[in-house]
């Protein structure tokens, strides 16, 4: 038991030996709403995004149209109209308010309604339909960055909309936003540290606890403080080597060559203009 | 001979300005049709509303006598029979080689993997880029790039090819060999609608030359008959500033 002349790292020391096993739950509860959180909310953003994009069916010459098919593509506009519309106020809700806030309105409203939700299900409902929102603009963001070219020519081999998106568009409106979506899984990390006013028992609120029994706050919060940068430098290292792994090697194998058919050329390319040429036997 | 594509009083405009204005024309089979004219005259429009790029105004286009424009025409179907090559080639960033030309045979056709690597490969061998199957596109160059292109167009086993200005968005000396690849497809007796401003190849391969001005049609016929005879003054002014 530390006495009152007992120094801070003296302090540090008992309360990890006291609380590391709290404070190692409080991690893993973290990481996994976070987590979580993050994949749901990618899902939500971009099932989101790709109604977002869908263009509105155009009608073909209207003198040719038949009564049937002007009613069944008036149905299909107003249909699709109305769930734009409903994504778009979903989007500017949950942007525009605190998640601290949401978590509040969402965990005490169910309850209001007569459900009680588990604390976890909440986090990690509370943290992925907000992280929906914001992903629903970053995929939209990064759909809107591919090359028009890249639609034209999928749909010019006759691809439909949906096998467009999928084999062409997402694969590389996703790598452009690898970034972005890094950045969020690391903004999860930190705040759903919020999450601990419906207590759930994630690290931020083990702290408080573990706080309040010795009134130690500085000493418990540079802890966790330690742990949250520890997770987020992690994390960014992990998703710099997924970056990486994605785009592939810079070289690339010519199979035989004009002079011999049975020769393997590496190419390594920088610039197309200075591709380098070695022989690799 | 019997017409492939068949396009009739065409109209298209793009808010106020009307880049179509009535386009009557028909490609045979078998045929190279080169279309020339300067630009904004509507040959890259034309050849989108073939390929339903651009949704026209008014008008019809038919293939094999049959209305695209009605509904009643399977779009993948006829998207797998016109296949399409633009000029900034548009070959997909996030496949290889390979899996570019592999890509639509598998979703559209329904081919097998084996089968559709099997027929990619044999139009990469053609135009001379069977080596770089597992090149990214980023990694190639121009020329490379639009006789891949032209690869994964063949890979469907199209009737026709539309050839939206193939070599204007490349180097001079990469132009000979897409242009030659060209070449070869027509002799082969593919069926082609190619919008160029390479005189020399409309000369050289075409078997129809038609020359556009202003939205419309202005002079159609043989390439001596169109380049070296022409009857118009438009015509007559274009060729004199090509040169």
């Amino acid at each position: 038991m530390p006495t009152a002349s007992t120094s801070f790292f003296g302090w540090v020391a008992f309360l990890l030996q006291k609380y590391g096993t709290l404070f190692l739950r409080g991690t893993g509860m973290t990481l996994l709403i976070a987590l979580t959180g993050t994949v749901l909310g990618f899902l939500i953003g971009l099932l989101v995004a790709i109604v977002r994009t869908i263009a509105m069916p155009r009608s073909r010459d209207p003198r040719r149209q038949s009564r049937a098919e002007r009613v069944s593509l008036a149905v299909r506009r107003t249909l699709l109209r109305a769930v734009q519309i409903l994504m778009n106020v979903y989007i500017q809700v949950f942007r525009g308010t605190p998640m601290i806030v949401q978590a509040v309105v969402i965990y005490y409203g169910a309850q209001y309604a007569g459900i009680y939700m588990d604390t976890t299900f909440a986090a990690i409902f509370i943290i992925s339909i907000n992280t929906g929102a914001y992903m629903a603009e970053i995929i939209r963001g990064g759909i809107v960055s591919v090359d028009k070219g890249q639609f034209e020519a999928a749909h010019a081999i006759g691809m439909t909309h949906w096998q467009t998106m999928t084999t062409v568009v997402l694969p590389q409106a996703i790598r452009n936003i690898l970034p972005s979506v890094g950045n969020e899984f690391i903004v999860n990390i930190k705040d759903s540290s919020v999450l601990n006013v419906i207590s759930v028992s994630e690290l931020f609120f083990q702290a408080k606890s573990a706080a309040g029994a010795y009134y130690r706050y500085f000493e418990v919060y540079f802890i966790i403080a330690c742990i949250y940068l520890v997770l987020t430098l992690s994390v960014s290292r992990i998703l710099a080597w997924v970056e990486r792994k994605m785009d592939g090697p810079d070289n690339y194998v010519i199979h035989g060559s004009q002079s011999d058919s049975r020769a393997e050329i590496v190419v390594s390319v920088e610039n197309e203009k200075e591709a380098t040429k070695s022989w690799k036997a | 001979m019997e017409g492939v594509i068949e396009i009739r009083g065409l109209h298209k405009a793009f808010g106020s300005h009307e880049v179509l204005r009535g386009v009557d024309f028909t490609a045979n089979e078998g045929e190279a049709t080169c279309i020339i004219g300067s630009s904004g005259s509507g040959k890259s429009t034309l050849l989108r509303c073939i390929n339903l790029l651009e949704t026209p105004d008014a008008g019809q286009i038919l293939y094999h006598g049959e209305d695209i424009l009605s509904g009643h025409v399977n779009m993948a179907q006829y998207h797998a029979r016109v296949g399409m090559v633009f000029q900034q080639f548009n070959l997909f960033g996030n496949m290889d080689v390979l899996g570019n030309c592999v890509a639509g045979q598998m979703k559209v056709l329904h081919r097998s993997r084996e089968e559709s690597e099997e027929n990619a490969r044999k139009y990469l061998r053609k135009v001379g880029m069977e080596a770089y199957v597992s090149a990214k596109p980023r990694q190639l160059s121009g020329g490379q790039k639009q006789r891949v292109a032209i690869a994964r167009a063949l890979a469907m086993d199209p009737e026709v090819i539309l050839f939206d200005e193939p070599t204007s968005a490349l180097d001079p000396e990469m132009v000979g060999e897409v242009l030659l690849v060209m070449q070869d497809l027509a002799r082969e007796g593919m069926t082609m609608l190619v919008v160029t401003h390479e005189m020399g190849f409309a000369r050289a391969v075409a078997s129809k030359v038609v020359f556009m001005d202003q939205g419309v049609i202005c002079e159609q016929g043989s390439p001596a008959q169109v380049l070296e005879h022409p009857e118009t003054e438009r015509l007559r002014a274009f060729l004199q500033s090509r040169f």
